[in-house]
Parts: C-alpha cells; structure tokens; sequence
C-alpha cells in the first residue's frame, strides 16, 4: 500500500494531472517524477503533464521540463507540442524562466526541436544576464552533439569564442568548457585559439571564477604550449597561487599546469627550484583528504614522483601508513616509500617497512617484504641492514613472511653476488616450510648457484626431485638447471641426481620448455663439458636497481593526464576508451620543438595498449642469459628476451660444437650414463665407453628434424592432415588436460579445455569426485588475467557429485574482467569451492580463443596499417613440416577466426595477407608465405602497438620449441 | 564530464536518476550496485569501469552517491570533490542525509541537480548563489523542536561526544530560518585530527596535525562574520619564532569567501557566511607540535615459567592536569593462538577484552585526566608460544578523543558578527581533538 501511496496508478495521476487547483496538479506531476525515478514507465502521461507547461509557478514548471527531458527522446512528436511554450519563455522577462527554457531546450535531444532552438538560443548568448548566458553557453555544447553542422552554420561557435571575453567570469568559464568540449570532435579546427591573448584572458577570469570554473580553466590552459620559457614562468607565477585553493580538484588540475609548463623552464633558473618548493605542501595536503580522495592523490603523486622524485624527496614522512588507512591506501604509499628512498632516508625507511611486516594483513605484509628487498638493491649502502631484517623476519616462522624473504634474498645475492652467502645456512633451515613455487624456485636456485659451499646440496636437492611431476614448472626448470650446476661443480658425487633430473625432464615430462631444456643440457654434458661449464656456470647479467618504473614516454603521456582517469588506471586514455570519440595523445610540451601539443587523433580502432614494456632491466639477448635468468628476473620486470629463430640458431652452435674437446671431467669419471630414447626423439644409444663425454651420446645427426617434431605435431592439430582439403572444419579446440589432480584437491579432479563456440568463450571442464563422499555447493572464480577473463554466470553444478562420479560443466567466459599481466601470457589462475575447501590451480588457454570474429580488416584499412608499421614491430617465424597449400590453410586458419584478407601470387610462392583482433582490441596482421612443394611456411607478425609484438615474440621465445597451440597461432 | 548522477540507497533502491547527456541508459544504475557489492576490502573502490562508462562514487548518510562518466579526460578528484559537495548541500537544504529524507524531498534534490550541473559542467554548489533559484521548499523528516537535544554532534568529527551544545541545529534545513523565524544561531568548531607514531623506544617518530575551523550559520541577517585567531598564529616552517608560546602551522588553505585584508595584520578572518555548512579554513602541522604527544606507552613483555604471555603497560597521559580525554581505547594486537585472557586494571572503570576474531585486546578507559598514570597486567594464554611470538604483539594503537583542546594552540580570540545581531542570538565555540592514527609500536 505504501508503493500504492507513493506512486498510484496511471489513470490516478491522469485525473490529477488535470485538476483546475494549482497545488494538485504539483503534486501530481511530483507523484509522476517519482514514478519515473524508480523505473516506472510514466511516458503515457506525456500530454497531460506538458499541459501543466504553461503555468507561472516556477517550481511547476522546472517539475514539467524535468519530466520532458526525460521522455521527450521517446516521443519526440509529443515534443513539439512544447516548443512554442519554449520559444515564448524564452522571452519572459524573468531570466530566470529564459535561463531554464534555453537549458532544458537544450536537452530534448530530438532533432527536429534543433531548428526551433536557434533564434531563442542566438538572443540568449547575447542576453543582458550574466545566468542567462552562461546557460546558453552550455547549449551550445549540446546542440552541437545533435547537430554539429547547424551549429556551425548559424555561427554559434564564433559567439562561444567571444564569450571568452566575457565580462562575467561563469559566462567564460562555461564557454571555455564548452569550445573545449567541441575542439575534440575537431582536432585539427583552431577552434580554442589559444594565443597570449586569449591566455591573459583566462588567467585573468581564473581568479574570479568559482572553484568549478577554475577547474575548466586550468585544464583548458594545460593544453596550451608557451612559445618560450619567459611565457612559461609567467604562467606558471598566475597559477601557482591556485595551489593552496581549499578545494583539492583545483589544486590538482594547477598541478598538472605546473608539472607540464615545468617542463620548459631551464633548470638552473632560480624561479624553478621555488617551483618545486612550491609544488610539495599542496601534494602532502592532498592525504589529508578521505580515503578515496587519498587514493586518488597518491596514483597521482606516484607519477610525479618518477617524473620529479625532488619535488618530494624531504616527505618520505607523509606516505607513512596509518594504521586505519584501508588497504588500497597502504599499497599505494608503500610504493611511493620505495620510489622516494634514498641513502639520506634509508634508515627511517626500514625501520618503517620493518614495523609494517608484522602486520596482519597478509598482502601489505608480502608487499612490505619485498619492498625491504627493493630497498636492498636500490640503495647499495643499507643492503646490509635489509638483508639483516630479512634474517630477522625468517625467524618469525610465520610462513608467507619467510616466502616472500627468500624471493628477495635471492634479488639481492644477484645484485651482491659473494657477499651475503653467510645467511644461506638460515635460508635452508626453512627449505620444508616453502609451499609457493615462486619462494621454492628460490631457494633452489640459490642452493644450485651456491652449491659449492653448501655441504649437503646435493640431498636437499635430490628431496625436491622426488616430488617432481607435481612442482609447477617453474620450480621443475630451476631444479634441473641447479642439479645441472651442482653438478659441475662437484661432479664425482652428483652423476646419479643429474642422470634422474635430466630423465625427468627429458622422458617423462610433457611440459616442451621443460624437455627441451633437458636436452639443451644433455647435449651440452655430453658434447663438451667445458663450453657447458661456460655455459651454465657463467656469470651473470646484474640486475638493475630500480624495477616497475613506467616506461617514460608512457609516464609523459600520464603526466600530461593528471587529475584524469588515465592518472588513476595509469593507462593512457587509448587503452581504455573504444569507438570514434577521438583520443588525443597528449605530449609535455618541452619535447617536441614545434610548438604543436596535440597529435592526430588515433584512430579508435587500433586502440587497446594495456601494458607498457617496461625497459629497465638489462635485456638479456644472450642464449645463455635467457637459459639461466629466464625464470629469475623479478616477476615485474621483463625484457624484451630473444626472438626465436636466434634462439634456435644458438642451440644449434652448441650443439654443433667441439665434439671431442672432453677434458677434465672425463677422467673424474668412470660410470657411464645411459641416454634416454623418447619416443619422437631419434634414438642416441650409449656407446660401451666409460667416459662420461661418450656416454652422454654423440649428438644427433638428425638433429634439426628431430627440433621440429613438436612444431609438426602442433601442426597436426591446426591443419588436420586427414582432412586437409578446403573445407571449414571448425575452430581448433585443443583436448581436455588435468588441471587439477585429485591428489591436491581432496579427490576432487578437474580436467578442462577452451573453446570458443559462436563468439562466446567457454571453460569445459569435466569434474570427477574421486572421493569417498559426496561433494556440492560448487562455485568459480578467476584470478585478476592478462586478458580480463571473467566467468559470465555462475558454475551450473545443480546436482551433487556422487564418489566416482563425473560431471561435464561448461563456463561461458566473459572478457571484462579486471586485467593483470600474468606471465605467461595466458596463465589463469583458478579457484575452485566445493562443500570440502577451496582449491586453486593455474591453466593456460590457447590465445587463438581470443580472436574475435570480427577481426577481419578492411583492405584499405589493411594495406594503410601495413605500412605504418615500423619494422620494429615485425617478427618472422618458420612454420616447419605443414602440408597444406594456401587455400586448405587459409580456410583452416578462418575457423580460427584468422582471416584472410588479401592472396598474391609471387614466383609459385602464395603470400596470404592476413588480420586477426583480439579481445582487448589489439590487431594483429600477417603475412603467410607458402611457396609450393615447400613443407615450411614463414610467417611474418605485425601490430600497430609495438607492445603486441613485444607480446608475441615474448610467448614465443619463452616457449622456443614448444608444440604449444598458442606458438602456431601466434606464428601465424 | 558528468553523464549521470545518481543516488541509491543501501540497499540498491533508486532515490534519485538524472540523466545529463543521454550517454547511457538506466540500466547501469543497477550496473554499478553489483559492482559496489561486489567489491572487496582490498580493492579500490573509487573508479570503476564499465565498458566505456566510469563510475566514481561517494558514500555520506548511508547512501550511494554516484556519477558515470565516459570522457577519458574527466577527474575522478572533481567528481568526488563534486559528489561531498553535492551530498552537503543536500544535508543543508533537507537538514540530514538519509534514504527517508531524500525521498521525501526528491523534487527538491532534482531542483538543485539541475542548478548545480549542467550538460555534465558542474557549475556550482555554494549556497548562497543557488538560494537565488531554488523554489521547492524541503521537507523535513521529522518536525523539530528548539528543545531536541539530540543529534548536536560536531560538524565533521566523527566522535562519540553527542551532547556538546543544546541546540537542533544539526538536523534542521537551512531555509527553514528564513521563515520560520527561528532562533538565530551559529557553531563554531575546532576540529583537530592527530596522527603520530611513537617508536618502541619513546621517540616520537611522526606527529601530524590536521585541523579545520567550521561554521555553521543559521543567522539570515549575518553579513559579515569576523573571526579573531590568536594573535601569535604564524603560517610556515621557515618563520622564526622567539621563546612565546607561539601557535604556528606548516599549511593553511581558506574559503573561497573568505577575506585574508586583516589576516596578517591582525589575524582576523573576515567573511560573509553562507547559510549552512562551510569550511572556513584548513591546516595542518607535521613534526614540530607545540607540546609532547598526549600518550606516552612504557610496556613491559616477558614470557612467564608456565608458557604464558606477560605484558605490563603503563599509560601515560601527559596533557595539562586540568584536560582529560575521554573515550579512550588502546588496541595491542596478540600473537596467533592467544587463548584467553587475565587481567589487572589500575582502576575500576577500566575494562578489557579479548577480542579473538581480530587477535587483539581492547583496553578501555572513558576517561584519562591530564597527568595521570594508569597501568595493567594481561596474562594471556598463548598455545604455541615461541620466541618469535613476540615480534606479533603491538603496535599499540590508541583512539581518544580531547574535548575542548587543540594539539595546535589554535584559539578563536573572538567572533564578531556584523550588523549587531538582535537578540536572542547564539554563538556557540567548540573545540575537539581526536585521533587519527595513534600508533606506539612496542
């Protein structure tokens, strides 16, 4: 009955509408916008509230126009029923009935009211009422997103730009909002000429508008760039005292005018080092704010401090945590602590990091460890001091403080080798607490890089190996790398450890990256262990000091942003806006000479760059870095590592290496070692030597055919040899694999594949109970991913799961998840309940799942994208041993929506132009060689965004020789 | 650029929609509840994105305040600025904030929306410009009485002290002065937050202040307001001071109405207030207060023969002996597999718990005089006690409020309102210091 009071029946408010009392007919028409605010659908009522127009009751009349605004779009030829009340307000002599007829004119946003909005809206601009005009200043600015041509055939944009010069401040300021709003749509018009003139202008109504005013002000003059440093500094003095204004978005958007003009003044003017002074104490006043506001402020302060670490570099203080600032908070200033310290604040840096990793939340804890280790490797002079606190922490036992710890230690002896090695006796004490891979990698990588002076290490070694199949690969490569370096180093005790690790690998893993890995060393062993001690043992890279910096053109670009939502995401604007709305990428000024600020607009299309290639450590181009460092740089930073062919020609040097030169480690050895014979792999049986170099087995002769074999069988899978004639055969969808064995999970099994079926993603999962009891209540989830995979309904397991039941569930997947770079590339993270505990396993999905089915590009648009691309961009690949020709492969590879846009014929070799689009909205093009009779295919890679490409080669040369899915999508 | 704003209960239900520039439909509105109550602890809940929408929000009252927008060069820092200040004009035109008295005056919140924004520019929120256009007439949610004694809380501080001053100014709408010619009254407030940390061997590592003066007008014919500051008060690090007790602040941000002519020859803060809530003035203060931190902690933490946990505190308060604080609670978080607790308090209006879901003992003490000492013995019963058990026990964090004191020195000399104000009128002056974040690590 209450719903019935507040909003009663159509036919109820109807009769009211028309009563002849004034007060009823208010009331009424509140009752309808009530309905309306709740979701009600009112728009029947439209003539009977538009004849309650004509009324000389203001308050009246702003309810009815609230009502048009609404429903006019829906009934627009109700709507010019109102017009002529509109047209006649707007002479009223009340301004403030002009002013409200102008605004909500304005908003009916049906076409055929634009023509009689005009004249009404030509005499309001130049009304006598300051409120009068600025409210059709606005109109403007909505007329024009429904008719642009009208406006600029009726010289409306003209009168905007000479309410510049408006005698009232909110006139300008409005106006300015307005042209700046429409110079979007319009990159290249001149429409906001901002010259010193109309500069002055601004400034000088900057200081008596309202603070809202000033905001559109001072973004406006953000995009201005000053002819030279004078112009600059005398900018930069008119807006400085913006900088203590009470509310924090003027001071923010005055922020972003100095850091920008900032640029230009020479730095060993005096007027900028009172700058920088200046710019410090609004900044701290800014975490004075309420959470949000904080958080804000300190993604804000985060940019500026990689840009200008001075400015703040005497209030490390202030990014201290409180103990009630929420989390989101306390991950922030952590940040900006570690970007801030320096030899002068180090002490009260640690002491801070040291209180924070006693904590209690568990995530600000790890953050905090690491950040200690970060401290270590940035300010060389208190690496002691970090490395003691870390000792210190170990102590605590408390379990994801010793994991975190020993990832860091492990930065540290890179950047310090042979200089802390005292603490490993502590570091092993802890080996049986280490339940996370990343924390075992660890520690097995430094009892391997250490083993000489660790006594035992060849049993704490060989008590990883017995629970090999079931470490994550991460772990299972750092060990066989580790026993490959124990070994070396103390050869006569470890040849048993090294034969069964390298078996492991080699025969009874079907992990690629981990058996080809397996060989490389094998053969290495087995051709010359002196190069293999070279090799393996040799020194290297160091890792750099500073890690998660944004790459800089990138944090100019941010810079350029503050304030904005690209500050808070720290994305450019491209990454997250889509469609025809142009995207200006902005530029400081003081790096570009001519004078020009804004670049054409991108096009909205090839928009999408979510992550930026941070370049700051060292790239490891070098087979043997990439070998040994791979899995070890910080997970934050990677390198642009080797493209692949590099890397195969690499191996192929070594294993094509001095047969004979089997020194040394020979005669210290007398057992042989007998060489596995995997199934693909060409048999390399054992001589009757005793030596060990003969024992490892000559290398192979067919060694090249035997590197592409899981190339081919990859290939099998894409071109389906059987029915390899021209006919779509559906998208590729890989088998279903275990992710998650019943004996980590209670008994519970989950194996799964994807596949994408009419656009939609899907996990297909089969779960099989293998359990003594019944299992329900089963819900999913995803871990934040590289591609913002989300499921898209809840897990459909209606029914119990019996024991030695199974059960098919297939998951739509959406791709609007928060995104995350996760390494690899298209690691999942999963989280899967039932009624018995929570279980996670992490799976990969074939990145051919995400290809789109509108990923075919236009030719014109093709050929245009084509050129544009540097070579930079541009990777090539073999595709080895495929016997299909162009069209069969063609077809084949449109299943997988990679489409074929254009087919040449050069010399009997067909080249097959070809596009494919990504979820995320990267393009990816191609070119596909086929020459006749030619079993190998090249392929050449290319994409607008050098990241994409940086993508690319960094899934392929991680995997170099994998028979991965994702290698033959990504190779075509 | 604002595209929507709206408002939502707590439960998710529509109290108000306004569309500003037709960019998306309604049916984002119950986009954005799923993903509010979607949203964990850790994750920032300022901006969230849904496709090519951002919705930055608010929470005052209880209520969800929210604007979308889809223009990349938008400022989340303007829209939350917008959002408080939108939410503040509500409370002073309604009298309070709550899902009932937004319905109640729905008209009246779409009148002002439509003043206050413009095709997504904001355009203004102060009172005094918008009381030229307004026309509906609130509502109030429940009829008021000079007599009402409640809900007299300081303006902005969130602390436990309710019955400060006997007035109903809190909850009373701001035009309702203009025609009901009620009492003539005016609150001044003094607000100090402090946030220090004292490390485990005394020194006072951190001690901040952040203040605010605010006031709260309900006198129609004020025109001018001037409001004396000690005479001694100095803005700046790098001022000298001589031996007097001088009152000085690092930062200090006024009003946009406020008139600073006699600021530096006199101190005097001269304005014509809005009717309703405003901010006069902002400061803060870090590392160089004028007197020590009001807490000191000397603990003392053994392991006794019998596998227990020892911890003797001594408290020590060291303001004036004529100040007390009130409401005080010391929180010591305990190691994992503390079991139960046994107490000693120095007095009997003390009190202390265990509070096993957030591993921590709750120490209470309503009130603490000035240079008094308390103390008390915890016995707890740790299962698993190791060395490193220790290393989980502190920081101590304390929470308390100081009534009718600031950390600063800062003191209102005088306030004179001009014309002469017939009678009766109120002035009311009110001072609180409370924590922020009050941390002794042990």
């Amino acid at each position: 009955t209450t719903d019935n009071q507040n909003h009663p029946p159509i036919f109820e408010l109807k009769a009211e509408l028309n009563s002849d009392k004034k007060e009823k007919k208010k009331e009424a028409v509140k009752k309808v916008i009530a309905s309306m605010t709740v979701g009600k659908d009112v728009s029947a009522l439209f003539p009977d509230v538009v004849n309650c127009m004509q009324t000389d009751n203001l308050e009246l009349k702003k309810l009815v126009y609230l009502y048009l605004m609404n429903y006019a779009k829906s009934q627009p030829d109700m709507a010019i029923m109102a017009v002529n009340t509109f047209v006649k307000d707007c002479e009223d002599p009340n301004p403030l009935i002009r002013a409200l007829a102008v605004r909500t004119m304005g908003c009916i946003r049906v076409d055929k009211i634009t023509e009689y909005l005009c004249e009404p809206l030509r005499k309001c601009l130049k009304d006598e009422d300051p409120y009068v005009r600025k409210t059709a200043a606005v109109c403007v600015a909505k007329l024009h997103d429904i008719n642009a041509q009208l406006v600029e055939d009726q010289g409306f944009l003209d009168t905007l730009k000479d309410l510049i010069s408006d005698s009232n401040p909110m006139v300008v300021a409005n106006a300015v909002a307005a042209l700046s709003e429409i110079a979007e749509s319009h990159p290249n018009s001149n429409l906001l000429d901002l010259n010193p003139q109309t500069i002055n202008k601004l400034l000088t109504a900057l200081n008596e508008c309202t603070e809202w005013g000033q905001i559109f002000i001072l973004d406006c003059l953000a995009n201005y760039t000053p002819r030279d440093d004078r112009e600059s500094q005398s900018i930069c003095e008119r807006v400085t005292p913006r900088l203590s204004h009470a509310n924090s978005a003027v001071v923010l958007s005055a922020v972003k005018v100095l850091m920008k003009f900032m640029e230009m003044l020479p730095k060993d003017l005096d007027y900028y080092g009172t700058l920088l002074k200046k710019l410090a104490p609004p900044l701290v006043t800014l975490l004075s704010a309420e959470p949000e506001l904080q958080y804000v402020a300190l993604r804000n302060i985060n940019l500026i401090v990689q840009r200008r670490p001075e400015i703040l570099k005497h209030e490390m203080k202030v990014f201290f945590v409180k103990y009630n600032d929420p989390i989101y908070v306390k991950l922030e200033k952590l940040d900006i602590m570690i970007r801030l310290a320096s030899q002068a604040n180090i002490a009260q840096v640690l002491a801070e990091l040291k209180e924070y990793a006693t904590e209690v939340d568990v995530d600000f804890v790890r953050k905090a460890v690491r950040a200690i280790g970060r401290c270590a490797i940035k300010v060389e002079q208190s690496a002691e001091r970090c490395v003691s606190t870390l000792l210190d922490l170990i102590q605590t036992k408390v379990n994801y403080v010793v994991q975190e710890a020993i990832v860091v230690i492990k930065d540290i002896f890179r950047k310090y080798p042979n200089k802390y090695e005292s603490v490993i006796a502590t570091l092993c004490e802890n080996l049986d607490s280490l339940d996370e891979p990343e924390a075992r990698a660890a520690m097995i990588w430094i009892v391997g890089e250490y083993a000489e002076r660790i006594d035992n290490a060849d049993e704490l070694l060989e008590s990883f190996l017995e629970g090999f199949h079931d470490e994550s690969t991460q772990v299972q490569l750092q060990l066989l790398t580790a026993i490959v370096k124990l070994f070396l180093k103390k050869p006569t005790e470890t040849q048993e450890l090294v034969q069964q690790v390298l078996s492991l690998a080699t025969q009874d893993s079907d992990n690629p990256d981990l058996r080809d890995r397996g060989y490389i060393y094998w053969r290495l062993l087995s051709t010359d262990p002196v190069a293999a001690k070279e090799v393996v043992l040799a020194e290297k890279p160091l890792i750099s000091e500073e890690t998660d910096l944004i790459e800089p053109t990138l944090l100019e670009e941010l810079i350029c942003h503050i304030g904005t939502l690209a500050s808070v995401y720290h994305k450019p604007p491209s990454a997250f806006v889509e469609g025809s709305r142009g995207v200006q990428h902005k530029r400081i000024p003081g790096n570009l000479g001519s004078g020009e600020s804004v670049e054409s607009p991108d096009n909205g299309s090839a928009a999408g760059v979510t992550e930026a290639p941070p370049a700051v450590i060292p790239s490891q181009g070098d087979l043997l870095g990439d070998l040994l460092n791979l899995d070890l740089t910080p997970p934050t930073t990677t390198g642009p590592p080797p493209i692949s062919s590099g890397m195969q020609m690499g191996a192929m040097d070594l294993l094509g290496g001095g047969l004979d030169s089997l020194v040394g480690l020979r005669h210290n050895t007398e057992r042989s070692f007998r060489s596995p014979s995997p199934p693909d792999y060409s048999p390399t049986e054992v001589g009757p030597g005793g030596h060990m170099g003969a024992g490892f087995g000559a290398p192979p002769a067919v060694m090249p055919a035997s590197f592409n074999a899981p190339v081919s069988v990859g290939l099998d899978d894409l071109f389906d040899l059987g029915g390899g004639v021209g006919m779509p055969m559906g998208a590729f969808n890989p088998p279903k694999t275990v992710w998650l064995p019943a004996m980590k999970a209670k008994g519970l099994e989950i194996s799964g594949t994807f596949v994408r079926r009419a656009g939609v993603i899907q996990m297909e999962m089969n779960l099989t109970n293998k359990a003594m009891s019944v299992m329900t209540d089963f819900a999913i989830q995803f871990n934040r991913n590289s591609f913002g995979l989300a499921s898209a309904g809840p897990l459909q397991i209606l029914t119990p799961l019996s024991p030695n039941q199974s059960i098919e569930a297939a998951l739509p997947l959406s791709t609007v998840g928060p995104v995350m770079k996760m390494e690899p590339l298209n690691n999942l993270q999963v989280a899967v309940k039932n009624n018995i505990d929570v279980f996670y396993f992490s799976c990969q999905y074939p990145i051919s799942m995400l290809f789109v089915e509108d990923g075919k590009m236009e030719r014109q648009v093709f050929l245009a994208t084509w050129k544009d691309i540097p070579n930079d961009n541009e990777s090539q690949f073999q595709i080895k041993d495929c016997h299909l020709n162009s069209d069969a492969a063609s077809n084949k590879l449109q299943s997988s929506n990679i489409f074929t846009i254009a087919k040449r014929t050069v010399e009997g070799q067909d080249m097959l132009y070809q596009s494919m689009k990504l979820t995320n909205g990267i393009w990816v093009l191609a070119e596909l060689r086929v020459q006749a009779g030619n079993p190998n295919y090249t392929t050449i890679l290319k994409s607008k965004q050098r990241i994409t490409s940086l993508i690319i080669i960094h899934t392929v040369s991680e995997r170099p020789f994998c028979t991965n899915w994702n290698l033959i999508c990504y190779i075509l | 650029m604002i595209s929507q704003v709206f408002i939502l209960s707590s439960q998710g239900d529509h109290l108000i929609y306004k569309d500003f520039r037709g960019e998306a439909g309604s049916d984002v509105v119950s986009v954005f509840y799923e993903k509010v109550t979607a949203l964990t602890g850790d994750q920032p809940p300022v901006v969230m994105s849904h496709g090519d929408l951002h919705f930055v929000h608010v929470r005052q009252g209880g209520l969800y305040w929210v604007a979308t927008t889809t223009s990349p060069g938008s400022s989340p820092f303007t829209i939350i600025e917008f959002l408080n200040r939108f939410s503040a004009l509500v409370k002073d035109y309604c009298g309070s904030l709550s899902e009932k008295s937004v319905q109640m005056n729905f008209a009246l919140i779409y009148e002002l929306l439509d003043e206050v924004v413009d095709y997504g520019y904001i355009q203004t929120t102060s009172s005094d410009v918008l009381k030229n256009f307004i026309q509906t007439e609130a509502v109030s949610s429940k009829p008021f009485s000079l007599f009402d004694l409640s809900n007299v809380g300081f303006f902005g501080a969130e602390t436990q002290q309710s019955k400060v001053a006997p007035s109903s100014a809190a909850s009373r709408p701001i035009q309702s002065s203009r025609e009901q010619g009620g009492r003539s009254e005016i609150f001044l407030d003094v607000i100090e937050r402090m946030s220090v940390v004292i490390g485990s061997k005394g020194v006072v590592l951190k001690a901040d202040v952040e203040g605010e003066v605010r006031v709260k007008c309900f006198m129609p014919s004020c025109s001018e307001m001037r409001i004396g500051l000690n005479e001694e008060f100095s803005i700046g690090k790098s001022q000298l001071r001589g031996y007097g007790a001088a009152v000085r602040v690092d930062e200090c941000r006024f009003h946009q109405n406020v008139h600073l002519d006699e600021f530096h020859s006199n101190r005097v803060l001269r304005l014509c207030p809005s009717q309703g809530e405003q901010t006069v003035m902002q400061y803060q203060l870090s590392d160089d207060l004028p007197s020590a931190p009001p807490f000191r902690l000397f603990p003392t933490i053994e392991r006794d023969s019998g596998g227990r946990l020892l911890m003797y505190l001594k408290l020590r308060c060291d303001l004036p002996s004529k100040s007390a604080a009130i409401n005080v609670c010391a929180t010591i978080p305990v190691p994992k597999g503390s079991v139960s607790l046994s107490q000693e308090l120095s007095s009997p209006d003390q009190s202390a718990e265990l509070k096993l879901q957030n591993r921590a003992i709750d120490w209470k003490i309503p009130r603490f005089i000035g240079g008094t000492q308390l103390s008390a013995l915890f016995k707890l019963e740790v299962s698993g006690l190791s060395p490193s058990s220790l290393m989980e026990v502190g920081p101590v964090v304390l929470v308390f409020e100081l009534p009718q004191l600031t950390v600063s020195g800062l003191q209102i000399r005088f306030l004179r309102l001009s014309p002469v104000q017939p009678a009766p009128s109120q002035r009311w002056i009110r001072y609180v210091t409370h924590s922020d974040s009050y941390i002794l690590r042990l």
